[in-house]
């Protein structure tokens, strides 16, 4: 199992954490990462693609041929990296004029967009039977905490376009992969209402910083009603809504409980006996030890 | 049993033809695109033709008249009316022949209006020069007409009813009480369908059951009518008048002595979901569906019974059982039934909101459907009328319904659904009435009260307090504490968000047509519209009838309708089936295939596609035949014998060789052909002309009443013509009016898709479509298609495909 | 230049809308900002034309987060024509001050985020230095592919 890593931009600059617990889980799980493509941004589907799109397809077409080149499917860490590249995948495959003014731009640099590799999120590499299998052999401890997953909207919408074939059957998608994925680690996977949510992060990073709060702030209203420990993510953006946003609010509102946000591979490192430290727990705002303490782990 | 070979009709002398052409105006609907005068006197000059006329409305008293004035005074032997549809006024004009005694099947005409005025509204000379091809084509061929006598069938004065709900019982009731024995077929335990799960019918407000249980006794003592429940059709052969209809009826396991006392009940251990009552409560085992049940006999349900192996595990009903009614030996029976007339009334399935996950159904305890919520409020019902909410049995006092669930929406359902908007004003009423403090909100769309007595209705639900919010919630929060909902959505005429805390949902769920309707479609041959309910033969005019003679319609199974519709209808349906059969008779179109003793090589090619199995014979007989009465007149077999030994009755290949040449005289490379069957393609394109849909007017379109009448043998002659561009149109596969004839057309366009590939004839230039009768958009967008397909070919192309293929058939005929 | 805007969006789909108000009941930014939401997006285009769209500032007033899309019984791509309508307004100058900046910090180091002693925070991590990225050619395709339309750089 091999993928060319796409780690983006906020991972690697902003939560570098975030990379190491990936980069650990992924070689005890035994999913090989290459990560020597000169990859830019992917651009984002709340940034660029909204201003520009030939720009936007452009610079995403180029990421892909990179992978294309080295011959492998990309692996992304963050929903919005997955959406941009997915769908800039499926658009230049399905349209010809697409790919022709793409390659056009891009045979410059002695790229040519072919539609050969796959775009795929690290919550669906490890879903996968035998990662899994591997994960159930190689567990350390448990980790029984009540947690409350945020998949974020980028990573599953629009369904028929990110996961077209749970969609076939039904009038509507919800993802469930992450719940299933952190009941096999011990960790009690908890519903709340409006569990689909945005994290508010787009708006607040583009237009308004309060107005993207007052959605986390909702989310986290729902989330407390259910004495939810942990929540866990799959995207810098939601991660920083959740982890920033309870600092933001909170000065607020001084009472507020706060609540540890992990990213999922942090909380599947737990598992496989990772500390704290080495998944880069450590630099998140909202702390986790008191309560990583109260299930023993140190 | 008549058996029919060939009529020898070869065609008359020219100076024998005596044609009459009648151009119409139709008011302004041809003569506002067509100068008819022109067409007139372009008709004038064609070989044949003695006399040509417009006029303002050729199918008015007057207009008929002309007609057989000018046959008795120019002595016409052919008549061609240049109108609307043959499928409106061919009866018309036929019967005007008759009476002048011109025989009715030498009456042609061409479809000027649906195919040529409305569908070219701009392009007057385009209009004009197309409308005189069609005339053309018309006269062609009615230049090979034969003079046909009609086959007469008689009728069983016996009718069958599918489907025990109220229009069922209806229908069923106006035939027994017009004096034919009738069965009336029931898939559940109990007729009374839906109108007995609902608690008030809008907008009179009278109890459901009340109204209906006197009409379902009726209908169980009827000394005409046969109820047959638990029973399904599960075959049905013959035709119109003489239907042979299997039945599958199931155990019961208790006999009909039984008196509904009801003291097997108690001792049953074995429980499910009360369908009925929505599932909303238990039954037992061995149950009776409701209270007022027709007949009133106890059924046991086999799924769930300890004794579903056979073996008898468990005899506690059997020995409360004082009558001894219980007989675990029941055995499911298969019954042939013979009848003239069938009704379909199968009504409908409700649509179920699980799958739109933002909602919470299935989830959320308090929120419910409005049929569930029918069964709440109603005093036979689980909570016995007490209105409650399931999460804590307590009454809610803040009550919201959510219009247009599972309606209106691609998703799932995208036609209006009909009922929903007065079923919700009635139930929010009905809750105003006994618990006038509770806080009723409907978020709707639209409300749509257009019956009579509908509008009053909606303003007295606002009058007595209930609020209607326009805007349906995209979402529904449950609070986990007093498991409230919460909606989140937009009041869309104050442009405004709202967020408001009820304690109960009521979704009005839509309704769709019956998951397993497509049984039916296939065993009578019926037609579905998009949507998937039966269609009927007409929208306005035989809006009870089907395409298939002798099989009618009633109630939701044709469209979504509330309880007075479908009232109407069943009695329309009834007094449909009763003309057949008071006639005692039918005549049957003079359209049947026949053979050619002399050319038979009896190798049974035809037999094999006949899709009724109406060709009998074999190579002892030296010979195949048709059985007449068996033939449906499809015309599959004529192109499949290879000996040119078969044709159908006016259908035949000299017929349409004639218009087929006639359309292709001029420009020929400019056109497209279009061969498109009589139910749906043909259909299609007049529902095209009445949608004023635009399209190319190159397009010149032959009717057959099957496609897989169309022979390969046309296509080749409409290329070698120089044909631009052909279509080969039909119903959609398994929609076919003839069981599945069309397979054949499929089969023969593809093998002429090889022959055209082999020969480096652009293959695109051939094109089979499924259209259906309500597909008029998708014929025009075929035709747009072809005619910018046909823009990127050459004329010198299609010169040459012309020449490949004229040598090539004249290379096989010298080689045969 | 002005951007076609029924290139990326059938015009068509718009009278698919009923205005059922399901998209906004689900919008986010409708709860928390004086967002248009996609219903009255949608029915101001057909009612005002998109110009009135494109000229306010409200448009960009969306977490992108395509609930809309999930939620439209009539399965109007509205995405889609949010993204088209505000590559639109882009071309108008009308771009939220904010998305600009993150855009000219992708135009100049080729990635949408920069902070100070990166390289010792990833060693805290024990990861090692990030590669910059390469810049000439993320300059060169988004020239070429015309992003100087609606940005300097």
């Amino acid at each position: 199992m091999k993928y060319a890593l796409y780690l983006g931009c906020a991972i690697p600059i902003k939560y570098p954490g975030f990379e190491a617990a990936t980069r650990l889980v992924c070689e005890r799980l035994g999913i090989e990462l290459v990560d020597d493509l000169p990859f830019s941004c992917c651009p984002p589907p709340t940034g660029l693609k909204m201003v520009h799109y030939d720009s936007w397809l452009a610079l995403a077409a180029r990421n892909l041929c990179l992978a294309e080149e080295a011959g492998l499917d990309l692996l992304t860490l963050c929903s919005g990296c997955v959406n941009t590249l997915k769908e800039a995948n499926q658009a230049l495959k399905h349209s010809d004029a697409k790919r022709r003014r793409v390659n056009k731009i891009l045979e410059a640099h002695n790229r040519k967009f072919n539609g050969a590799i796959e775009v795929t999120h690290i919550l669906d590499v490890l879903y996968q039977d035998s990662v899994v299998d591997k994960l159930i052999k190689l567990m350390a401890r448990e980790i029984p905490l009540r947690v409350g997953c945020h998949y974020g909207c980028h990573y599953f919408r629009p369904p028929q376009m990110m996961y077209p074939n749970e969609l076939s059957e039904a009038e509507s998608y919800v993802p469930v992969r992450m719940d299933h994925l952190l009941s096999i680690i011990g960790v009690e996977p908890t519903e709340y209402s409006r569990k689909f949510l945005c994290c508010g992060s787009p708006l607040g990073a583009n237009v308004d910083t309060e107005a993207g709060y007052a959605i986390v702030a909702q989310k986290l209203h729902y989330i407390r009603q259910r004495n939810i420990q942990a929540l866990s993510v799959i995207c810098p953006s939601c991660f920083e809504q959740f982890d920033m946003g309870q600092i933001a609010l909170s000065r607020k509102q001084k009472d507020l409980s706060k609540i540890p946000t992990f990213y999922l591979t942090q909380l599947i490192g737990l598992a496989l006996g990772f500390s704290p430290k080495e998944l880069g727990l450590d630099v998140h705002r909202v702390k986790a030890k008191r309560l990583l303490e109260s299930i023993d782990v140190a | 049993m008549s058996e029919k070979t060939l009529p020898k009709a070869p065609r008359p002398q020219m100076n024998d033809l005596r044609i009459g052409v009648y151009v119409c105006h139709c008011g302004k609907n041809i003569s506002g695109t067509v100068r008819c005068e022109e067409v007139a006197r372009y008709a004038q000059g064609l070989p044949g033709v003695v006399l040509a006329r417009d006029s303002l409305y050729t199918c008015s008293e007057p207009g008929q008249e002309q007609i057989k004035g000018d046959i008795k005074a120019h002595d016409l032997n052919r008549v061609v009316v240049a109108s609307c549809t043959p499928r409106l006024h061919e009866p018309t004009f036929r019967a005007a022949c008759e009476s002048a005694g011109l025989n009715p099947y030498l009456l042609e005409m061409a479809n000027i209006r649906e195919h040529c005025s409305w569908v070219h509204l701009h392009d007057k000379d385009a209009a004009t020069e197309k409308a005189k091809d069609l005339v053309a084509m018309a006269v062609s061929r009615a230049g090979r007409l034969a003079p046909q006598t009609e086959v007469t069938v008689s009728v069983m004065r016996k009718a069958m009813v599918i489907g025990g709900g109220v229009a069922g019982i209806q229908a069923a009731l106006d035939l027994a009480d017009a004096g034919y024995k009738v069965y009336l077929v029931e898939r559940s335990g109990s007729i009374g369908g839906r109108m007995a799960q609902i608690d008030k019918t809008f907008p009179t407000m009278d109890c459901s059951i009340c109204i209906l249980a006197p009409k379902m006794s009726e209908a169980g003592r009827h000394p005409n009518i046969e109820l047959l429940t638990l029973s399904e059709v599960t075959g049905v052969q013959g035709h119109i008048g003489n239907f042979h209809v299997r039945v599958l009826k199931k155990a019961r396991y208790v006999t009909s002595e039984c008196t509904s006392c009801a003291d097997c009940i108690s001792v049953c251990p074995q429980l499910a979901p009360d369908e009925f009552n929505a599932g909303l409560s238990i039954r037992r085992g061995i149950y009776i569906p409701f209270a007022q049940a027709v007949p009133s006999t106890f059924m046991i349900d086999m799924n769930i019974c300890l004794n579903n192996q056979g073996i008898v595990a468990c005899d506690r009903c059997f020995q409360a059982c004082s009558k001894k009614c219980i007989d675990f030996a029941d055995r499911d029976q298969e019954l042939i039934l013979d009848v003239g007339t069938i009704v379909v009334a199968t009504g409908v399935d409700v649509y179920d909101p699980t799958s739109l996950t933002e909602l919470g159904y299935g989830k959320f305890p308090n929120v419910i459907t409005t049929l569930e919520f029918e069964r709440l409020i109603n005093a036979g019902g689980p909570s016995s009328g007490e209105l409650i909410r399931p999460s804590d049995r307590e009454r809610p006092k803040r009550v919201a319904f959510l219009q247009c669930i599972g309606s209106r929406s691609k998703r799932s359902n995208p036609y209006c659904s009909n009922v929903c908007c007065m079923n919700t004003i009635k139930d929010a009423l009905l809750i105003k009435e006994h618990w006038p403090d509770t806080e009723i909100t409907v978020y709707y769309v639209d409300i749509r009260a257009f019956g009579k007595g509908f509008e009053d209705l909606f303003q007295r639900a606002r009058r007595e307090g209930v609020t209607f919010i326009r805007g349906i919630p995209g979402e529904i929060i449950e609070d986990l504490a007093t498991d409230d909902l919460t909606l989140l959505g937009e009041n869309t005429l104050l442009g405004t968000p709202y967020r408001s805390t009820v304690d109960m949902v009521i979704l009005s769920v839509g309704i769709k047509p019956r998951q397993d309707s497509e049984l039916l479609q296939r065993l009578l041959n019926l037609a579905t519209d998009t949507d998937g309910f039966y269609m009927e033969a007409h929208p306005k005019l035989k809006p009870v009838d089907t395409t298939t003679g002798g099989v009618f319609i009633a109630g939701a199974a044709e469209g979504p309708k509330d309880i007075k519709d479908s009232v109407t209808q069943a009695s329309a349906a009834a007094s449909r089936a009763n003309i057949l059969m008071s006639k005692g008779e039918v005549k049957i179109p003079a359209i049947t295939a026949g053979i050619d003793p002399d050319k038979c090589t009896a190798c049974g090619l035809c037999a094999r596609v006949c899709p009724y199995h109406a060709i009998v014979g074999g190579k002892e007989e030296g010979l195949y035949r048709v059985i007449a009465a068996a033939c449906q007149g499809c015309g599959a077999c004529v192109p499949e014998c290879r000996f040119g030994a078969i044709d159908q009755t006016h259908f035949t290949e000299s017929q349409i060789v004639e218009q087929i040449d006639a359309a292709l005289a001029g420009d020929p490379h400019k056109k497209i052909l279009a061969f498109a069957c009589n139910w749906c393609s043909y259909a299609g394109a007049d529902f095209a002309g009445v949608s004023r849909i635009q399209y190319p007017h190159n397009v010149r379109i032959i009717r057959t009443m099957c496609s897989a009448r169309v022979s390969p043998a046309w296509i080749e002659r409409a290329f070698t013509k120089g044909a631009g561009a052909v279509l080969v149109s039909g119903c959609h596969p398994a929609d076919c009016h003839y069981n599945n004839a069309n397979q054949n057309t499929a089969r023969r366009v593809e093998r002429f898709w090889r022959r055209m590939e082999k020969l480096g004839i652009n293959r695109d230039r051939l094109r089979l479509a499924w259209i259906s009768a309500a597909e008029g958009a998708q014929f025009a967008k075929v035709i747009r298609e072809m005619e910018a397909g046909l823009k990127t070919i050459k004329p010198a192309e299609i010169e040459n495909a012309a020449k490949k293929l004229f040598r090539e058939a004249n290379k096989k005929s010298d080689a045969t | 230049m002005t951007i076609k805007i029924w290139k990326f969006f059938d015009r068509e789909e718009l009278y698919e809308c009923y205005q059922c108000a399901r998209c906004t009941g689900s919008c986010p930014a409708m709860e928390v900002t004086a967002a248009l939401g996609p219903r009255g997006t949608i029915l101001k285009c057909l009612n005002l034309g998109h110009e009135a769209v494109v000229q306010d500032e409200k448009v960009w007033f969306c977490c992108t987060c395509n609930v809309c899309d999930d939620r439209c019984p009539q399965q109007i791509p509205i995405s889609d024509l949010l993204v088209a309508l505000r590559n639109s307004a882009a071309r108008r100058g009308n771009v939220p001050g904010r998305l600009l900046l993150s855009l000219e910090l992708l135009a100049k180091t080729g990635r949408t985020m920069i902070v100070h002693q990166l390289d010792e925070m990833r060693a805290h991590h024990g990861l090692a230095p990030l590669p910059p990225a390469p810049v000439d050619e993320v300059r060169a395709i988004l020239k070429r592919a015309g992003l100087e339309e609606v940005l300097d750089f």
